[in-house]
């Protein structure tokens, strides 16, 4: 317990430095924006940005893009309330209440529960990073090659299950991603693999090049293909933020309860903010003595997804800071802005890198609270941004994109493979494909190989060892139990119905 | 979501007429086919691959003459482009060696994940051929087009003429392929993002970029 403290002081420390409080800063800034800002998801963000994070220090690079993506759960729910444009996909189940309950004049209440709920969830989760990185790591340390492949299995089947769409397209699409990953020079011998003699492929897919043509590129062309919506933004007068005892009182259980939901998804693989919102609304509905208040101004149905999204956005680095395995894309994500500043995610972070690991636990606390001070006064500000139209955000996002591709490695190669990805993103989703599944097993495809080489080295080419060590064992036994359990007609018809609802 | 796109008149969802569909994909599919086999037969090694193509092949005539209905166009096309992707991944990594010993060889891996999408991809086309599928969204050809040449444009500008040059002119491409598209505003604001990239990535971020042409 001392030591959680002296390390939490430690990472206290680092993020009040002043340079670390900017970066924090700027993330939750352009967090807020993008959650605003419907049309641009955060994973585009965060892949648009990633270039950009080559010239900073890795600790405020990674400060600053994790203070997006909780920024994002903050400022989606603004735009769900005020004007029933969810700028987020977690934020599309708080339009349901929070809309209803600006209708009904009570703006102000359910913007402030919303960044209240938020504001909790963001410190419980912060508290159980921390408390459980060390445990955690310190069983990763006894997993060896054998154990981190079955892991690797578990952490993807779990991405799969949980995904919308059909379960044999997503593993489909994870295979893909992997396939894509060994493009390029072999770990070992240094051979060119399927690099069709393009100089610029003997170093593989960057994947920056990957993410920002499928979330980046593929975003903007797919909204050009939408009918044109009319965003009329509703005349809100904001009077009177504070939300009154009753309302404190309504949503504290919500409030606990979704942050408990929020946190637990979010450390499953797969999870995120997302299911954790979308979770969080339908249990509450089921233990509410009166359901039919849900979908007419019910503040508990603002309280708990929203706290919930925020819980699962800070939880979902779990995973990713003690194993080194991205839960969800936006993990992946992260993963390539550590690679990029040369830090191998996994267990070692911790004690090779403390001072990175707390401190960008640390700054989420302090992010949780910048949020909250960004979105309460300044929502005017946010709303009036959603007055301009795509036909401009679009072009700036774009260019936006080419000049931070480009900026990577002044390769104008680059700039065409995210192309070539932008419109393969764009097939994808005419094809029902999930883009989200290939990134993660882009992401993970030269761990796996490497793991799996290694394992089947060590055990002399005997492919049972999965099966022989106890810890890979069980992990794979429950990796291929989800699968079939998933594969049920009868749990496959549940599963429809909830990501229809 | 998106002001300034034009609403489809059609709806998004309505597809092709069923007959002129199976006609089209079949005959993309028979051609991806055919490619993917001259290719196989040019590489040495991929005696696989080759039948994977000519299957490939026969299964887009079947389709293009009507032999094989196609329920659920979606699954069916998508999980046809699995199996060409393998069938590229595994002609491609042909001449890769293999295991020895109990040692993974640099084409293993390649090889052992390309069979395996191979099977997935034919799973879920066969899924498209028994299921039925929604039809598959009808393509808008200028928005996305206009994007992927103002991409494109950018690659191949900032080299010779710069980052400046190149940024205003990307941005000016891509906004056409917005309907509601008006010239003087989007030059403003192609000269505004210009200006606020030139402070970001130049004068903040520092990175060595060539800004204007340069005359050799």
């Amino acid at each position: 317990m001392t030591e959680l403290l002296s390390n939490l002081w430690m990472g206290f420390h680092v993020a009040a430095n002043p340079y670390n409080i900017l970066f924090c800063l700027l993330g939750a800034l352009v967090g807020t924006l993008v959650g605003v800002l419907p049309g641009i998801g955060t994973v585009a963000t965060i892949a648009m940005l990633l270039p950009i994070t080559f010239g900073l220090p890795p600790v405020g690079a990674l400060i600053m893009l994790a203070g997006i993506y909780y920024g994002a759960q903050y400022g989606g729910s603004t735009t769900s309330i005020l004007v029933n444009i969810p700028g987020e996909a977690t934020s599309v189940i708080t339009c349901l209440d929070g809309h209803q309950m600006a209708r009904q004049g009570r703006a102000g209440p359910a913007l402030s529960i919303s960044a209240i709920g938020s504001f909790f969830a963001g410190c419980v989760a912060t508290v159980l990073v921390a408390a459980l990185g060390a445990p955690l790591t310190s069983i990763a340390l006894l997993f060896g090659p054998a154990e981190y492949f079955s892991l690797m299995c578990l952490g993807l089947i779990f991405a799969v299950v949980l995904a919308k769409g059909s379960v044999l397209k997503a593993v489909a699409m994870v295979i893909t991603g992997l396939l894509l990953s060994m493009v390029g020079s072999d770990l070992e011998t240094g051979a060119g693999r399927m690099t069709f003699d393009v100089a610029e492929l003997a170093d593989g897919i960057g994947f920056a090049n990957v993410a920002m043509g499928l979330f980046g590129f593929a975003e903007i062309i797919r909204n050009l293909e939408l009918p044109a919506e009319s965003r009329d933004i509703v005349k809100a007068k904001i009077t009177g933020l504070m939300p009154t005892r009753q309302d404190l009182i309504d949503s504290a259980g919500a409030i606990v309860r979704g942050t408990a939901l929020g946190s637990l998804v979010g450390i499953l693989p797969g999870g995120g903010a997302v299911i954790a919102s979308f979770a969080a609304y339908t249990f509450e509905k089921k233990i509410a003595k009166d359901p039919s208040r849900f979908g007419n101004g019910a503040i508990e149905g603002v309280a708990a997804p929203e706290s919930a999204n925020n819980a699962a956005a800070q939880t979902s680095f779990i995973p990713l800071l003690t194993l080194g395995i991205p839960p969800n894309a936006v993990m992946a994500l992260m993963v390539g802005a550590m690679t990029i500043h040369g830090i191998v995610p996994g267990p070692q972070v911790m004690t090779k890198q403390p001072e990175l690991f707390w401190g960008m636990i640390a700054s989420m606390w302090i992010g949780n609270l910048m949020l909250i001070v960004i979105n309460l006064p300044l929502v005017g500000v946010w709303v009036s941004l959603l007055r301009v139209p795509y036909r401009l955000l679009y072009p700036s996002i774009l260019v936006f994109c080419c000049i931070g591709i480009y900026s990577i490695n002044n390769s104008p190669t680059d700039v065409v493979i995210a192309a070539i990805f932008g419109v393969i993103g764009f097939w994808l989703v005419k094809h029902d494909f999930e883009p989200a599944p290939l990134t993660l097993g882009f992401v993970l495809g030269p761990l796996m190989e490497e793991n799996l080489r290694r394992a089947m080295l060590i055990a002399r080419g005997d492919v049972t060892v999965f099966f022989t060590r106890p810890i890979s064992s069980v992990l794979l036994c429950t990796a291929i139990l989800l699968l079939i359990l998933a594969g049920l007609p009868k749990i496959r018809r549940r599963r429809d119905e909830v990501f229809v609802e | 979501m998106s002001e300034g796109v034009s609403p489809s008149p059609g709806g998004a969802r309505r597809g092709f007429p069923v007959h002129t569909h199976n006609l089209i994909g079949g005959l993309i599919v028979a051609a991806l086919g055919l490619g993917f086999l001259g290719y196989a037969f040019y590489m040495p090694n991929a005696v696989i691959p080759r039948f994977m193509a000519a299957a490939t092949l026969l299964i887009g005539i079947a389709v293009a003459a009507g032999l094989l209905p196609v329920r659920g166009p979606r699954d069916f096309y998508g999980g046809i482009a699995l199996v060409v992707l393998s069938t590229l991944a595994l002609t491609a990594s042909a001449e890769l060696p293999g295991q020895r010993g109990f040692a993974f060889g640099p084409g293993t891996a390649p090889r052992l994940f390309s069979f395996i999408l191979a099977a997935l991809g034919a799973a879920v086309a066969v899924g498209g051929v028994f299921a039925e599928g929604p039809e598959i969204e009808k393509y808008k050809v200028r928005g996305p087009a206009l994007v992927v040449v103002s991409i494109i444009s950018f690659a191949a500008l900032v080299r010779p003429v710069g980052v400046i040059i190149a940024t205003f002119l990307t941005f000016m491409i891509s906004i056409l392929g917005s309907t509601e598209m008006r010239w003087i505003e989007s030059m403003i604001a192609a000269a505004a993002m210009t200006a606020f990239c030139w402070l970001l990535f130049v004068v903040l971020l520092n990175l060595p970029f060539q800004l204007w042409p340069r005359f050799y």
